[in-house]
Protein backbone atom coordinates (compact mmCIF):
# COMPACT_ATOMS: atom_id res chain seq x y z
CA UNK A 1 0.00 0.00 0.00
CA UNK A 2 2.76 2.07 0.91
CA UNK A 3 4.40 1.86 -2.53
CA UNK A 4 0.60 3.39 -3.73
CA UNK A 5 0.54 6.06 -1.79
CA UNK A 6 4.42 6.77 -2.73
CA UNK A 7 3.07 6.71 -6.50
CA UNK A 8 0.28 8.97 -5.74
CA UNK A 9 2.18 11.34 -4.26
CA UNK A 10 4.96 11.23 -6.99
CA UNK A 11 2.08 11.43 -9.50
CA UNK A 12 0.29 14.99 -7.90
CA UNK A 13 3.90 16.52 -7.83
CA UNK A 14 4.05 16.05 -11.73
CA UNK A 15 0.75 17.16 -11.98
CA UNK A 16 1.76 20.36 -10.24
CA UNK A 17 5.01 20.92 -12.17
CA UNK A 18 3.32 20.40 -15.39
CA UNK A 19 0.83 22.66 -14.51
CA UNK A 20 2.86 25.52 -13.20
CA UNK A 21 5.36 25.43 -16.18
CA UNK A 22 2.58 25.24 -18.67
CA UNK A 23 0.95 28.00 -17.24
CA UNK A 24 3.97 30.01 -16.82
CA UNK A 25 5.13 29.41 -20.23
CA UNK A 26 1.67 30.34 -21.57
CA UNK A 27 1.72 33.92 -19.80
CA UNK A 28 5.23 34.55 -20.92
CA UNK A 29 4.97 33.34 -24.40
CA UNK A 30 1.99 35.27 -25.11
CA UNK A 31 2.88 39.01 -23.45
CA UNK A 32 6.53 38.64 -25.39
CA UNK A 33 4.51 38.24 -28.35
CA UNK A 34 2.45 41.24 -27.87
CA UNK A 35 5.53 42.75 -27.21
CA UNK A 36 7.51 41.76 -29.86
CA UNK A 37 4.69 42.95 -32.39
CA UNK A 38 3.78 46.05 -30.82
CA UNK A 39 7.84 47.34 -30.15
CA UNK A 40 9.72 45.26 -32.42
CA UNK A 41 7.10 44.64 -35.20
CA UNK A 42 8.39 41.10 -35.19
CA UNK A 43 7.36 37.73 -33.49
CA UNK A 44 8.31 34.22 -32.95
CA UNK A 45 6.53 32.10 -36.29
CA UNK A 46 5.88 29.12 -34.23
CA UNK A 47 4.30 31.17 -31.48
CA UNK A 48 0.68 30.65 -31.53
CA UNK A 49 0.93 27.45 -32.87
CA UNK A 50 2.99 26.67 -29.67
CA UNK A 51 0.56 28.48 -27.01
CA UNK A 52 -1.99 26.67 -28.64
CA UNK A 53 -0.54 23.09 -28.00
CA UNK A 54 0.27 24.01 -24.50
CA UNK A 55 -3.78 25.07 -24.00
CA UNK A 56 -4.01 21.45 -25.50
CA UNK A 57 -1.86 20.33 -22.39
CA UNK A 58 -3.04 22.17 -19.54
CA UNK A 59 -6.53 21.35 -20.59
CA UNK A 60 -5.63 17.82 -20.30
CA UNK A 61 -3.28 18.55 -16.88
CA UNK A 62 -6.06 20.29 -15.44
CA UNK A 63 -8.84 17.69 -16.08
CA UNK A 64 -6.19 15.33 -14.54
CA UNK A 65 -5.96 17.12 -11.58
CA UNK A 66 -9.16 17.53 -11.68
CA UNK A 67 -10.51 13.75 -11.16
CA UNK A 68 -7.42 12.98 -8.74
CA UNK A 69 -10.03 15.50 -6.97
CA UNK A 70 -13.10 14.11 -8.37
CA UNK A 71 -14.05 17.42 -9.13
CA UNK A 72 -15.30 17.08 -12.72
CA UNK A 73 -18.37 19.53 -13.33
CA UNK A 74 -21.26 17.47 -13.05
CA UNK A 75 -25.29 17.66 -12.05
CA UNK A 76 -25.36 16.47 -7.90
CA UNK A 77 -29.22 16.29 -8.11
CA UNK A 78 -30.06 13.37 -6.32
CA UNK A 79 -26.94 11.78 -4.08
CA UNK A 80 -28.32 13.93 -1.03
CA UNK A 81 -31.64 11.98 -0.78
CA UNK A 82 -30.00 8.65 -1.74
CA UNK A 83 -29.90 5.98 1.08
CA UNK A 84 -26.49 5.82 2.26
CA UNK A 85 -25.62 1.71 1.30
CA UNK A 86 -27.68 2.69 -2.54
CA UNK A 87 -25.57 5.84 -2.81
CA UNK A 88 -22.09 3.70 -2.80
CA UNK A 89 -23.55 1.47 -5.46
CA UNK A 90 -24.68 4.46 -7.50
CA UNK A 91 -21.10 6.17 -6.72
CA UNK A 92 -19.67 3.00 -7.86
CA UNK A 93 -21.42 2.30 -11.52
CA UNK A 94 -21.11 6.07 -11.95
CA UNK A 95 -17.21 5.75 -11.70
CA UNK A 96 -17.39 2.36 -13.96
CA UNK A 97 -19.10 4.09 -16.61
CA UNK A 98 -16.68 6.81 -16.35
CA UNK A 99 -13.28 4.96 -16.31
CA UNK A 100 -15.05 2.97 -19.34
CA UNK A 101 -16.14 6.23 -21.44
CA UNK A 102 -12.56 7.47 -21.04
CA UNK A 103 -10.93 4.56 -21.84
CA UNK A 104 -13.32 4.14 -25.18
CA UNK A 105 -12.07 7.86 -25.95
CA UNK A 106 -8.48 6.96 -24.95
CA UNK A 107 -8.04 3.78 -27.32
CA UNK A 108 -9.69 5.88 -30.48
CA UNK A 109 -7.08 8.55 -29.06
CA UNK A 110 -4.02 5.75 -29.71
CA UNK A 111 -5.52 5.01 -33.16
CA UNK A 112 -5.67 8.73 -34.21
CA UNK A 113 -1.91 9.27 -32.43
CA UNK A 114 -0.80 6.16 -34.31
CA UNK A 115 -2.20 7.22 -37.67
CA UNK A 116 -1.07 10.61 -37.19
CA UNK A 117 2.72 9.48 -36.85
CA UNK A 118 2.31 7.08 -39.92
CA UNK A 119 0.90 10.42 -41.56
CA UNK A 120 4.64 11.71 -40.69
CA UNK A 121 2.52 15.30 -40.08
CA UNK A 122 4.71 18.28 -38.45
CA UNK A 123 4.13 20.62 -35.77
CA UNK A 124 5.98 23.69 -35.00
CA UNK A 125 8.07 22.89 -38.50
CA UNK A 126 9.84 20.05 -37.55
CA UNK A 127 8.99 18.21 -34.86
CA UNK A 128 6.33 14.83 -35.26
CA UNK A 129 2.77 16.16 -34.50
CA UNK A 130 1.98 13.31 -32.53
CA UNK A 131 4.47 13.62 -29.81
CA UNK A 132 2.54 16.88 -29.00
CA UNK A 133 -1.36 15.00 -29.53
CA UNK A 134 -0.31 11.64 -27.60
CA UNK A 135 -1.35 13.70 -24.60
CA UNK A 136 -5.37 13.12 -25.41
CA UNK A 137 -4.82 9.09 -25.20
CA UNK A 138 -2.66 9.54 -21.82
CA UNK A 139 -4.72 11.78 -20.15
CA UNK A 140 -7.77 10.18 -20.69
CA UNK A 141 -6.26 6.87 -19.94
CA UNK A 142 -4.96 8.39 -16.34
CA UNK A 143 -8.62 10.21 -16.05
CA UNK A 144 -10.05 6.46 -16.02
CA UNK A 145 -7.63 4.75 -14.52
CA UNK A 146 -8.17 7.41 -11.21
CA UNK A 147 -11.89 6.50 -11.36
CA UNK A 148 -10.94 2.72 -11.60
CA UNK A 149 -8.99 3.48 -8.24
CA UNK A 150 -11.78 5.14 -6.85
CA UNK A 151 -14.31 2.46 -7.94
CA UNK A 152 -11.72 -0.40 -6.40
CA UNK A 153 -11.55 1.88 -3.28
CA UNK A 154 -15.11 2.03 -2.49
CA UNK A 155 -15.80 -1.82 -3.47
CA UNK A 156 -13.13 -2.44 -0.85
CA UNK A 157 -14.14 -0.15 2.09
CA UNK A 158 -17.33 1.37 1.19
CA UNK A 159 -17.76 4.44 3.08
CA UNK A 160 -14.67 5.91 1.72
CA UNK A 161 -14.60 9.85 -0.15
CA UNK A 162 -17.70 11.26 0.78
CA UNK A 163 -18.02 14.30 -1.68
CA UNK A 164 -18.48 18.17 0.11
CA UNK B 1 -30.92 7.63 -30.24
CA UNK B 2 -33.71 9.13 -28.22
CA UNK B 3 -34.52 6.08 -26.44
CA UNK B 4 -30.53 5.11 -26.29
CA UNK B 5 -30.22 8.78 -24.60
CA UNK B 6 -32.08 7.70 -21.92
CA UNK B 7 -30.23 5.99 -19.39
CA UNK B 8 -27.12 8.81 -20.25
CA UNK B 9 -29.68 11.21 -18.72
CA UNK B 10 -30.70 9.19 -15.94
CA UNK B 11 -26.42 9.20 -15.48
CA UNK B 12 -26.17 12.66 -15.42
CA UNK B 13 -28.72 13.17 -13.18
CA UNK B 14 -27.37 10.75 -10.63
CA UNK B 15 -24.35 12.94 -10.49
CA UNK B 16 -21.37 11.37 -13.83
CA UNK B 17 -19.28 13.58 -14.89
CA UNK B 18 -21.17 15.69 -17.38
CA UNK B 19 -17.94 15.16 -20.32
CA UNK B 20 -18.45 11.34 -20.29
CA UNK B 21 -22.15 11.80 -20.38
CA UNK B 22 -21.86 14.22 -23.21
CA UNK B 23 -18.71 11.76 -24.62
CA UNK B 24 -20.84 9.40 -24.50
CA UNK B 25 -23.64 10.60 -26.35
CA UNK B 26 -21.58 11.36 -29.11
CA UNK B 27 -19.98 8.12 -29.67
CA UNK B 28 -23.33 6.38 -29.59
CA UNK B 29 -24.28 8.59 -32.54
CA UNK B 30 -21.38 8.38 -34.38
CA UNK B 31 -21.66 4.45 -33.90
CA UNK B 32 -25.08 4.33 -34.96
CA UNK B 33 -24.56 6.30 -37.99
CA UNK B 34 -21.64 3.96 -38.91
CA UNK B 35 -19.00 7.02 -38.61
CA UNK B 36 -15.51 5.63 -37.08
CA UNK B 37 -15.10 6.56 -33.88
CA UNK B 38 -11.60 7.85 -33.92
CA UNK B 39 -13.81 10.73 -34.81
CA UNK B 40 -14.04 12.17 -30.87
CA UNK B 41 -10.24 12.41 -30.82
CA UNK B 42 -9.97 14.51 -33.72
CA UNK B 43 -12.75 16.80 -32.67
CA UNK B 44 -11.34 17.02 -28.60
CA UNK B 45 -7.90 17.68 -30.96
CA UNK B 46 -9.55 20.83 -32.38
CA UNK B 47 -9.66 23.16 -29.38
CA UNK B 48 -5.80 23.33 -30.10
CA UNK B 49 -7.34 25.02 -33.27
CA UNK B 50 -8.96 27.63 -31.58
CA UNK B 51 -6.70 30.16 -30.15
CA UNK B 52 -9.41 32.27 -28.38
CA UNK B 53 -9.47 29.61 -26.17
CA UNK B 54 -6.14 30.40 -24.53
CA UNK B 55 -7.73 33.36 -22.49
CA UNK B 56 -9.71 30.99 -20.64
CA UNK B 57 -7.09 29.64 -18.12
CA UNK B 58 -5.59 32.99 -18.29
CA UNK B 59 -8.35 34.43 -17.09
CA UNK B 60 -9.09 32.27 -14.59
CA UNK B 61 -5.78 32.07 -12.80
CA UNK B 62 -5.92 35.51 -13.03
CA UNK B 63 -9.02 35.62 -11.14
CA UNK B 64 -8.15 32.95 -8.73
CA UNK B 65 -4.98 35.19 -7.76
CA UNK B 66 -6.68 38.26 -7.10
CA UNK B 67 -8.88 36.23 -5.03
CA UNK B 68 -6.42 35.03 -2.78
CA UNK B 69 -4.64 38.44 -2.14
CA UNK B 70 -5.78 41.31 -0.01
CA UNK B 71 -7.09 42.82 -3.54
CA UNK B 72 -10.66 42.41 -2.21
CA UNK B 73 -10.49 44.00 1.30
CA UNK B 74 -9.09 46.97 -0.82
CA UNK B 75 -11.90 46.99 -3.29
CA UNK B 76 -14.44 46.78 -0.25
CA UNK B 77 -12.62 49.83 1.29
CA UNK B 78 -12.75 51.89 -2.00
CA UNK B 79 -16.54 51.27 -2.67
CA UNK B 80 -17.39 51.40 0.76
CA UNK B 81 -15.37 55.21 0.96
CA UNK B 82 -17.36 56.36 -2.17
CA UNK B 83 -20.49 54.97 -1.48
CA UNK B 84 -21.01 53.73 2.24
CA UNK B 85 -22.11 57.46 3.56
CA UNK B 86 -25.54 56.83 2.01
CA UNK B 87 -27.85 55.47 4.22
CA UNK B 88 -28.50 51.77 2.69
CA UNK B 89 -25.33 52.65 0.75
CA UNK B 90 -23.29 49.47 2.30
CA UNK B 91 -25.85 46.91 0.43
CA UNK B 92 -24.77 48.77 -2.94
CA UNK B 93 -20.92 48.51 -2.12
CA UNK B 94 -21.69 45.05 -1.76
CA UNK B 95 -23.31 45.08 -5.31
CA UNK B 96 -21.08 46.89 -6.67
CA UNK B 97 -17.44 45.00 -5.60
CA UNK B 98 -19.07 41.53 -6.27
CA UNK B 99 -19.99 42.44 -9.81
CA UNK B 100 -16.47 44.30 -10.60
CA UNK B 101 -14.67 41.24 -9.10
CA UNK B 102 -16.93 38.43 -10.64
CA UNK B 103 -16.13 39.82 -14.12
CA UNK B 104 -12.39 38.86 -14.19
CA UNK B 105 -13.05 35.63 -11.81
CA UNK B 106 -15.71 34.00 -13.93
CA UNK B 107 -18.79 33.32 -11.48
CA UNK B 108 -17.00 30.37 -10.38
CA UNK B 109 -18.34 30.55 -7.05
CA UNK B 110 -14.95 32.70 -6.20
CA UNK B 111 -16.67 35.54 -5.53
CA UNK B 112 -18.97 34.51 -2.22
CA UNK B 113 -15.45 33.01 -1.00
CA UNK B 114 -13.64 36.18 -1.30
CA UNK B 115 -15.75 39.04 -0.89
CA UNK B 116 -18.88 37.59 1.17
CA UNK B 117 -16.47 36.40 3.75
CA UNK B 118 -15.81 40.66 4.17
CA UNK B 119 -19.30 41.58 3.25
CA UNK B 120 -21.11 39.55 5.28
CA UNK B 121 -19.80 40.29 8.60
CA UNK B 122 -19.75 44.48 7.45
CA UNK B 123 -22.85 44.37 6.63
CA UNK B 124 -24.14 42.50 9.77
CA UNK B 125 -22.25 44.97 12.04
CA UNK B 126 -24.00 48.12 10.46
CA UNK B 127 -27.45 46.40 11.34
CA UNK B 128 -28.94 44.84 7.67
CA UNK B 129 -31.31 42.48 8.56
CA UNK B 130 -29.54 38.66 9.02
CA UNK B 131 -32.08 37.10 6.03
CA UNK B 132 -31.23 40.70 3.66
CA UNK B 133 -27.24 40.01 4.30
CA UNK B 134 -27.79 36.19 3.45
CA UNK B 135 -29.79 36.94 0.27
CA UNK B 136 -27.66 39.37 -0.58
CA UNK B 137 -24.44 38.27 -0.32
CA UNK B 138 -25.52 34.80 -2.25
CA UNK B 139 -26.66 36.90 -5.11
CA UNK B 140 -23.57 38.88 -5.88
CA UNK B 141 -21.65 35.64 -6.21
CA UNK B 142 -22.78 35.53 -9.84
CA UNK B 143 -23.95 39.71 -10.34
CA UNK B 144 -20.89 40.75 -13.26
CA UNK B 145 -21.67 37.84 -15.65
CA UNK B 146 -22.18 40.45 -17.91
CA UNK B 147 -19.41 42.40 -17.97
CA UNK B 148 -15.98 41.85 -19.87
CA UNK B 149 -13.88 39.94 -19.73
CA UNK B 150 -16.32 37.01 -17.69
CA UNK B 151 -15.83 33.71 -19.03
CA UNK B 152 -18.96 32.54 -19.72
CA UNK B 153 -19.22 35.37 -22.32
CA UNK B 154 -16.37 34.74 -23.95
CA UNK B 155 -17.41 31.12 -23.68
CA UNK B 156 -20.61 31.91 -25.65
CA UNK B 157 -18.82 33.55 -28.70
CA UNK B 158 -16.27 30.79 -29.12
CA UNK B 159 -19.36 28.28 -29.07
CA UNK B 160 -21.40 31.07 -32.01
CA UNK B 161 -17.89 31.14 -33.75
CA UNK B 162 -17.49 27.33 -34.00
CA UNK B 163 -21.37 26.31 -34.96
CA UNK B 164 -20.37 28.45 -38.43
CA UNK B 165 -23.44 30.30 -38.96
CA UNK B 166 -21.90 32.86 -40.49
CA UNK B 167 -23.38 34.77 -37.59
CA UNK B 168 -21.49 38.06 -36.97
CA UNK B 169 -20.25 37.60 -33.30
CA UNK B 170 -17.41 39.12 -32.25
CA UNK B 171 -16.00 38.62 -28.51
CA UNK B 172 -15.50 42.53 -28.85
CA UNK B 173 -19.12 42.99 -29.94
CA UNK B 174 -20.48 40.71 -27.06
CA UNK B 175 -18.51 42.80 -23.95
CA UNK B 176 -19.77 46.02 -25.27
CA UNK B 177 -23.15 44.47 -25.08
CA UNK B 178 -23.09 43.28 -21.87
CA UNK B 179 -22.81 46.62 -20.83
CA UNK B 180 -26.02 47.90 -20.21
CA UNK B 181 -28.07 45.05 -19.41
CA UNK B 182 -25.21 44.49 -16.65
CA UNK B 183 -25.70 47.79 -15.37
CA UNK B 184 -29.58 47.14 -15.72
CA UNK B 185 -29.26 44.40 -13.10
CA UNK B 186 -26.83 46.14 -10.35
CA UNK B 187 -29.85 49.35 -10.53
CA UNK B 188 -32.74 46.99 -10.28
CA UNK B 189 -30.86 45.24 -7.29
CA UNK B 190 -29.47 48.41 -5.55
CA UNK B 191 -33.42 49.94 -6.23
CA UNK B 192 -34.40 46.58 -3.89
CA UNK B 193 -31.79 47.07 -1.42
CA UNK B 194 -32.62 50.57 -0.83
CA UNK B 195 -36.49 50.13 -0.85
CA UNK B 196 -36.24 46.70 1.33
CA UNK B 197 -33.46 48.87 3.84
CA UNK B 198 -35.75 51.71 3.97
CA UNK B 199 -36.30 51.97 7.75
CA UNK B 200 -32.17 51.35 7.51
CA UNK B 201 -31.04 55.75 8.69
CA UNK B 202 -27.72 54.35 10.13
CA UNK B 203 -25.00 55.07 7.85
CA UNK B 204 -22.35 53.23 7.92
CA UNK B 205 -19.38 55.78 7.16
CA UNK B 206 -18.85 59.28 6.82
CA UNK B 207 -18.49 60.93 3.49
CA UNK B 208 -14.34 61.75 3.38
CA UNK B 209 -12.46 63.01 0.88
CA UNK B 210 -9.50 61.91 2.54
CA UNK B 211 -10.62 58.56 2.91
CA UNK B 212 -11.65 58.19 -0.94
CA UNK B 213 -8.69 59.22 -1.58
CA UNK B 214 -6.54 57.46 0.77
CA UNK B 215 -9.06 54.52 -0.50
CA UNK B 216 -7.96 55.48 -4.27
CA UNK B 217 -4.29 55.41 -3.45
CA UNK B 218 -4.48 52.04 -1.53
CA UNK B 219 -6.06 50.11 -4.88
CA UNK B 220 -3.87 52.28 -7.17
CA UNK B 221 -2.39 49.01 -8.69
CA UNK B 222 -5.80 46.79 -9.37
CA UNK B 223 -7.38 49.96 -10.40
CA UNK B 224 -6.02 49.71 -14.25
CA UNK B 225 -6.87 46.76 -14.69
CA UNK B 226 -10.59 46.80 -16.68
CA UNK B 227 -8.67 49.55 -18.56
CA UNK B 228 -6.07 47.74 -19.16
CA UNK B 229 -8.12 44.66 -20.98
CA UNK B 230 -11.02 46.86 -22.25
CA UNK B 231 -8.39 49.92 -23.44
CA UNK B 232 -6.30 47.32 -24.78
CA UNK B 233 -8.92 45.34 -26.96
CA UNK B 234 -10.75 48.47 -28.26
CA UNK B 235 -8.11 50.10 -29.47
CA UNK B 236 -6.38 46.95 -31.36
CA UNK B 237 -3.07 47.03 -29.25
CA UNK B 238 -4.68 43.11 -28.81
CA UNK B 239 -6.77 40.26 -29.05
CA UNK B 240 -9.05 39.02 -26.09
CA UNK B 241 -6.66 36.25 -25.34
CA UNK B 242 -3.60 38.74 -25.49
CA UNK B 243 -6.01 40.63 -22.90
CA UNK B 244 -6.20 37.67 -20.58
CA UNK B 245 -1.98 37.11 -20.71
CA UNK B 246 -1.39 40.44 -20.13
CA UNK B 247 -3.83 40.23 -17.33
CA UNK B 248 -2.23 37.49 -15.85
CA UNK B 249 1.22 38.76 -16.57
CA UNK B 250 0.05 41.97 -14.51
CA UNK B 251 -1.86 40.33 -11.37
CA UNK B 252 1.11 38.32 -10.55
CA UNK B 253 3.65 41.21 -10.83
CA UNK B 254 1.37 43.38 -8.73
CA UNK B 255 0.44 40.67 -6.30
CA UNK B 256 3.52 38.75 -6.03
CA UNK B 257 5.86 40.69 -6.71
CA UNK B 258 5.21 44.66 -5.96
CA UNK B 259 2.65 44.38 -3.32
CA UNK B 260 4.09 40.39 -1.94
CA UNK B 261 0.93 39.27 -0.80
CA UNK B 262 1.54 36.10 -1.99
CA UNK B 263 4.83 34.18 -1.63
CA UNK B 264 6.02 32.90 -4.85
CA UNK B 265 5.79 29.29 -3.39
CA UNK B 266 1.92 29.72 -3.26
CA UNK B 267 1.46 30.22 -7.03
CA UNK B 268 1.54 26.35 -7.82
CA UNK B 269 -1.23 25.41 -5.01
CA UNK B 270 -3.19 28.64 -6.92
CA UNK B 271 -2.45 27.40 -10.42
CA UNK B 272 -3.35 23.95 -9.49
CA UNK B 273 -6.63 25.14 -7.86
CA UNK B 274 -7.65 27.72 -10.89
CA UNK B 275 -6.67 24.67 -13.58
CA UNK B 276 -8.51 22.39 -12.08
CA UNK B 277 -11.47 24.82 -12.88
CA UNK B 278 -10.07 25.03 -16.05
CA UNK B 279 -9.31 21.78 -17.17
CA UNK B 280 -13.23 20.62 -16.44
CA UNK B 281 -14.92 23.66 -18.48
CA UNK B 282 -12.15 22.99 -21.40
CA UNK B 283 -13.11 18.87 -21.04
CA UNK B 284 -16.63 19.65 -21.81
CA UNK B 285 -15.87 22.31 -25.04
CA UNK B 286 -13.65 19.49 -26.28
CA UNK B 287 -16.32 16.52 -25.84
CA UNK B 288 -18.98 18.88 -26.61
CA UNK B 289 -17.82 20.01 -30.12
CA UNK B 290 -17.73 16.01 -31.12
CA UNK B 291 -21.65 16.40 -30.00
CA UNK B 292 -22.25 19.56 -31.62
CA UNK B 293 -20.90 18.08 -34.88
CA UNK B 294 -22.96 14.95 -34.59
CA UNK B 295 -26.16 16.97 -33.81
CA UNK B 296 -25.34 18.96 -36.97
CA UNK B 297 -24.41 15.91 -39.38
CA UNK B 298 -28.18 14.35 -37.81
CA UNK B 299 -29.83 17.74 -38.79
CA UNK B 300 -30.98 18.14 -35.41
CA UNK B 301 -30.81 22.19 -35.20
CA UNK B 302 -32.89 22.13 -38.66
CA UNK B 303 -35.66 19.90 -37.52
CA UNK B 304 -36.04 21.19 -33.63
CA UNK B 305 -36.48 24.64 -36.04
CA UNK B 306 -39.05 23.14 -38.10
CA UNK B 307 -41.07 22.01 -35.20
CA UNK B 308 -40.82 24.99 -33.44
CA UNK B 309 -41.45 26.81 -36.63
CA UNK B 310 -44.67 24.54 -36.77
CA UNK B 311 -46.05 25.40 -33.21
CA UNK B 312 -44.80 28.99 -32.58
CA UNK B 313 -45.58 31.78 -34.87
CA UNK B 314 -44.20 35.14 -33.38
CA UNK B 315 -40.55 36.13 -32.40
CA UNK B 316 -42.51 37.21 -29.20
CA UNK B 317 -44.02 33.82 -28.54
CA UNK B 318 -40.32 32.38 -29.25
CA UNK B 319 -38.53 34.82 -26.56
CA UNK B 320 -40.96 33.80 -23.56
CA UNK B 321 -40.63 29.97 -24.16
CA UNK B 322 -36.94 30.86 -24.54
CA UNK B 323 -36.71 32.31 -21.29
CA UNK B 324 -38.79 29.69 -19.55
CA UNK B 325 -36.72 26.65 -21.16
CA UNK B 326 -33.59 28.69 -20.13
CA UNK B 327 -34.37 28.95 -16.22
CA UNK B 328 -35.53 25.35 -15.90
CA UNK B 329 -32.28 24.71 -17.96
CA UNK B 330 -30.13 27.48 -15.23
CA UNK B 331 -31.51 25.30 -12.48
CA UNK B 332 -30.40 22.01 -13.65
CA UNK B 333 -27.07 22.38 -15.82
CA UNK B 334 -23.93 24.77 -14.70
CA UNK B 335 -23.70 27.31 -17.31
CA UNK B 336 -20.20 26.27 -18.83
CA UNK B 337 -21.93 23.30 -19.78
CA UNK B 338 -24.97 25.03 -20.48
CA UNK B 339 -23.48 27.47 -23.09
CA UNK B 340 -21.28 24.53 -24.94
CA UNK B 341 -24.57 21.63 -25.50
CA UNK B 342 -27.44 24.22 -26.14
CA UNK B 343 -26.30 27.19 -27.61
CA UNK B 344 -25.66 25.42 -30.54
CA UNK B 345 -28.91 23.88 -30.91
CA UNK B 346 -30.96 27.38 -29.96
CA UNK B 347 -28.80 29.67 -32.05
CA UNK B 348 -29.98 28.51 -35.52
CA UNK B 349 -33.97 28.84 -34.60
CA UNK B 350 -33.57 31.79 -32.84
CA UNK B 351 -31.39 33.60 -35.96
CA UNK B 352 -35.01 32.11 -38.17
CA UNK B 353 -36.57 34.35 -35.90
CA UNK B 354 -34.44 37.10 -36.50
CA UNK B 355 -33.10 37.62 -33.13
CA UNK B 356 -29.64 38.84 -33.04
CA UNK B 357 -27.07 36.19 -31.95
CA UNK B 358 -25.12 39.10 -29.63
CA UNK B 359 -28.63 39.85 -28.05
CA UNK B 360 -29.13 35.95 -28.03
CA UNK B 361 -26.22 35.46 -25.71
CA UNK B 362 -26.89 38.19 -23.23
CA UNK B 363 -30.69 36.70 -22.84
CA UNK B 364 -28.63 33.26 -22.01
CA UNK B 365 -26.64 34.79 -19.51
CA UNK B 366 -28.83 36.66 -17.77
CA UNK B 367 -31.00 33.80 -17.82
CA UNK B 368 -28.07 31.67 -16.27
CA UNK B 369 -27.85 33.81 -13.73
CA UNK B 370 -30.81 33.00 -12.02
CA UNK B 371 -29.62 30.08 -12.37
CA UNK B 372 -27.07 30.16 -9.84
CA UNK B 373 -30.14 30.88 -7.65
CA UNK B 374 -32.54 28.45 -7.92
CA UNK B 375 -32.86 24.70 -6.45
CA UNK B 376 -32.25 22.31 -7.33
CA UNK B 377 -28.41 22.84 -8.10
CA UNK B 378 -28.09 26.72 -7.93
CA UNK B 379 -24.38 26.98 -7.48
CA UNK B 380 -24.69 30.35 -4.96
CA UNK B 381 -26.69 28.30 -2.91
CA UNK B 382 -24.70 25.76 -2.03
CA UNK B 383 -21.59 27.96 -1.52
CA UNK B 384 -23.26 30.26 0.55
CA UNK B 385 -25.07 27.44 2.89
CA UNK B 386 -21.62 26.32 3.29
CA UNK B 387 -19.18 29.24 3.71
CA UNK B 388 -21.91 30.94 6.10
CA UNK B 389 -23.56 28.03 7.42
CA UNK B 390 -26.73 28.04 7.06
CA UNK B 391 -29.21 25.46 5.81
CA UNK B 392 -29.83 25.39 2.42
CA UNK B 393 -33.65 26.21 2.78
CA UNK B 394 -32.59 29.17 4.77
CA UNK B 395 -30.45 30.77 1.82
CA UNK B 396 -32.82 29.72 -0.95
CA UNK B 397 -35.74 31.80 1.07
CA UNK B 398 -33.64 34.85 1.31
CA UNK B 399 -31.65 35.28 -2.12
CA UNK B 400 -35.61 34.85 -3.25
CA UNK B 401 -36.71 38.62 -3.42
CA UNK B 402 -33.36 39.09 -5.24
CA UNK B 403 -34.31 36.26 -7.42
CA UNK B 404 -37.56 38.17 -8.49
CA UNK B 405 -35.28 41.52 -9.12
CA UNK B 406 -33.07 39.72 -11.46
CA UNK B 407 -36.08 38.15 -13.16
CA UNK B 408 -37.48 41.51 -13.83
CA UNK B 409 -33.94 42.68 -15.09
CA UNK B 410 -33.70 39.53 -17.38
CA UNK B 411 -37.07 40.00 -18.94
CA UNK B 412 -36.34 43.91 -19.56
CA UNK B 413 -33.04 42.48 -21.32
CA UNK B 414 -35.12 39.66 -23.43
CA UNK B 415 -38.04 42.21 -24.67
CA UNK B 416 -36.17 44.91 -25.17
CA UNK B 417 -33.00 44.11 -27.68
CA UNK B 418 -31.76 47.99 -27.97
CA UNK B 419 -30.46 47.42 -24.60
CA UNK B 420 -28.03 45.46 -25.93
CA UNK B 421 -27.07 46.26 -29.02
CA UNK B 422 -27.33 50.27 -29.53
CA UNK B 423 -23.68 50.14 -28.91
CA UNK B 424 -22.98 47.71 -31.62
CA UNK B 425 -25.30 47.61 -33.98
Amino acid sequence: MNFFRTLDRLGKIIEDALLFLLLAGMILLATGQIALRNFFATGFVWGDELLRIILLWLALFGAMAASRDDKHINIDLFSRFLPRPLLVWVRSLLDLFTAAVCWIIAWHGLEFVRMEAEFGSRLLGRFPSWWFQSIIPVGFAVIGLRYCIFLLGRLANPPIREKS
Amino acid sequence: MSLAGIPLIVLALLGAPLFTVIAAGAMLGFSLSDVDLSVITIEIYRIAEMPVLVAIPLFTFAGYLLGESRAPSRLVRLTEALLGWLPGGLAVVALGACAFFTAFTGASGVTIIALGALLYPALREAGYDERFNLGLVTTSGSLGLLFAPSLPLILYGIVVQQTNLGAPVSIDDLFLAGIFPGILMLVLLAGWSFWANRGQRKKFTTFSWREIGAALVDSAWELPLPFVVLGGIYSGYFAVSEAAAVTALYVIVIEVLVRREISLTRLPGIMRQSMILVGGILLIVAVSLASTNYMIDAGIPTRLFEWINAHVSSPLTFLILLNIFLLILGALLDIFSALVLVVPLILPVAIGFGIDPVHLGIIFLANMQIGYLTPPVGLNLFIASYRFNKPISEVYRSAFPFLLALALSVGIITYWPKLSLFLIR
